[in-house]
């Protein structure tokens, strides 16, 4: 059974692989590992789920890929961020942004102590 | 022998053979995504480090449940597109019938159906779109309804065109295309939402 950081992240799968791929191109595999190291392990879906989100973005113009042969001779599909993909996570980011503060406030402690 | 891996690969072929073009593209992908992740356990080269990497990228079934789950949505955006030009142009049709046709002389069933089924159909339409987009029923009412003012406009058109001109027959035409175009995406929503239901029960 996932937990409650894996349950929140799937509705958020899609900007966090979009940014994973912010600094170059990746392939599938690469991307899951950016994605852990980045949420310092507290991100730890099955790594499978990757998948089915790169296809979506792709679909939806925001990625691009391409076969590529490595020296260690296995071929493998390298996504890269579309100019409509980097628009993409910046509007993300920008409505992240003014959600988690919204959370934040709501969640806070109030101001003052408890009920009256 | 085939691996843990090798197995893997192809279950999840088997998972996603709705798609053929979609399951060849995931394989490779996956394969090598597998083959990473076991080079990079401390168990490498062990039977141990292939299943360990299979077990951290989850069940094919779920796997394959997204995927179908996307297509739905797709197939869903698709129809509903083909709807609405199927809509504006049969209303057009209809307006154009009017102009073309002396209705003046006719007295049957037809102008009533073309006009009433086209007024369902939209209705039924609107509403879906902003309450239940991803229902077939809907769907499926939109399809009956304009399919019904269709028939009945080219019976309209050959009661009274008499010898219908080419122009009459165009429109007709243009609105049986799009009525065959609309039935096949209809179908194939309906197709994939039951093999969606079907990949999420079994992933349970």
């Amino acid at each position: 059974m996932l937990g409650m950081e894996a349950e929140m992240l799937k509705g958020h799968l899609d900007a966090i692989v979009l940014a994973a791929l912010e600094a170059g191109p990746a392939h599938g595999y690469a991307i899951i590992e950016t994605i852990k190291q980045r949420s310092a392990g507290t991100f730890d879906l099955p790594e499978g789920t990757v998948y089915p989100a790169l296809h979506r973005l792709e679909q939806a113009g925001l990625l691009s890929s391409a076969w590529t042969t490595p020296p260690n001779g296995r071929k493998r599909r390298v996504y890269s961020l579309t100019k409509a993909g980097a628009a993409a996570l910046g509007e993300r980011r920008k409505a992240w942004g003014r959600f988690s503060q919204a959370v934040e406030t709501a969640l806070g402690p109030v101001a003052g102590g408890g009920r009256a | 022998m085939s691996g843990a891996i090798d197995d893997y690969v192809a279950a999840l072929r088997r998972e996603l053979a709705f798609d053929p073009a979609l399951a060849s593209r995931l394989a490779s992908e996956v394969e090598d995504h597998l083959r990473n992740a076991a080079e990079a356990d401390p168990a490498w080269p062990s039977p141990e480090a292939e299943r360990r990497a299979v077990e951290r990228f989850g069940l094919g079934r779920e796997i394959a449940a997204q995927f179908a789950a996307d297509a739905v949505d797709r197939q869903a955006r698709r129809t509903w597109i083909t709807l609405a030009v199927t809509v504006v142009v049969t209303f057009v049709a209809m307006r154009l019938r009017v102009i073309w046709l002396d209705d003046g002389a006719i007295s049957t069933l037809a102008p009533i159906v073309d006009r009433y089924a086209f007024i369902a159909a939209l209705t039924v339409g609107v509403i879906a779109w902003f309450a239940f987009r991803r229902s077939l029923a809907a769907l499926a009412v939109c399809l009956v309804g304009l399919l019904a003012s269709i028939a009945a406009g080219i019976v309209r058109a050959d009661l009274f065109a008499n010898g219908a001109p080419v122009h009459v027959l165009l429109s007709a035409a243009g609105e049986i295309t799009l009525i065959g175009l609309l039935s096949f995406h209809v179908i194939g929503l309906g197709w994939r939402l039951r093999r969606t239901a079907l990949l999420r029960r079994e992933a349970q």
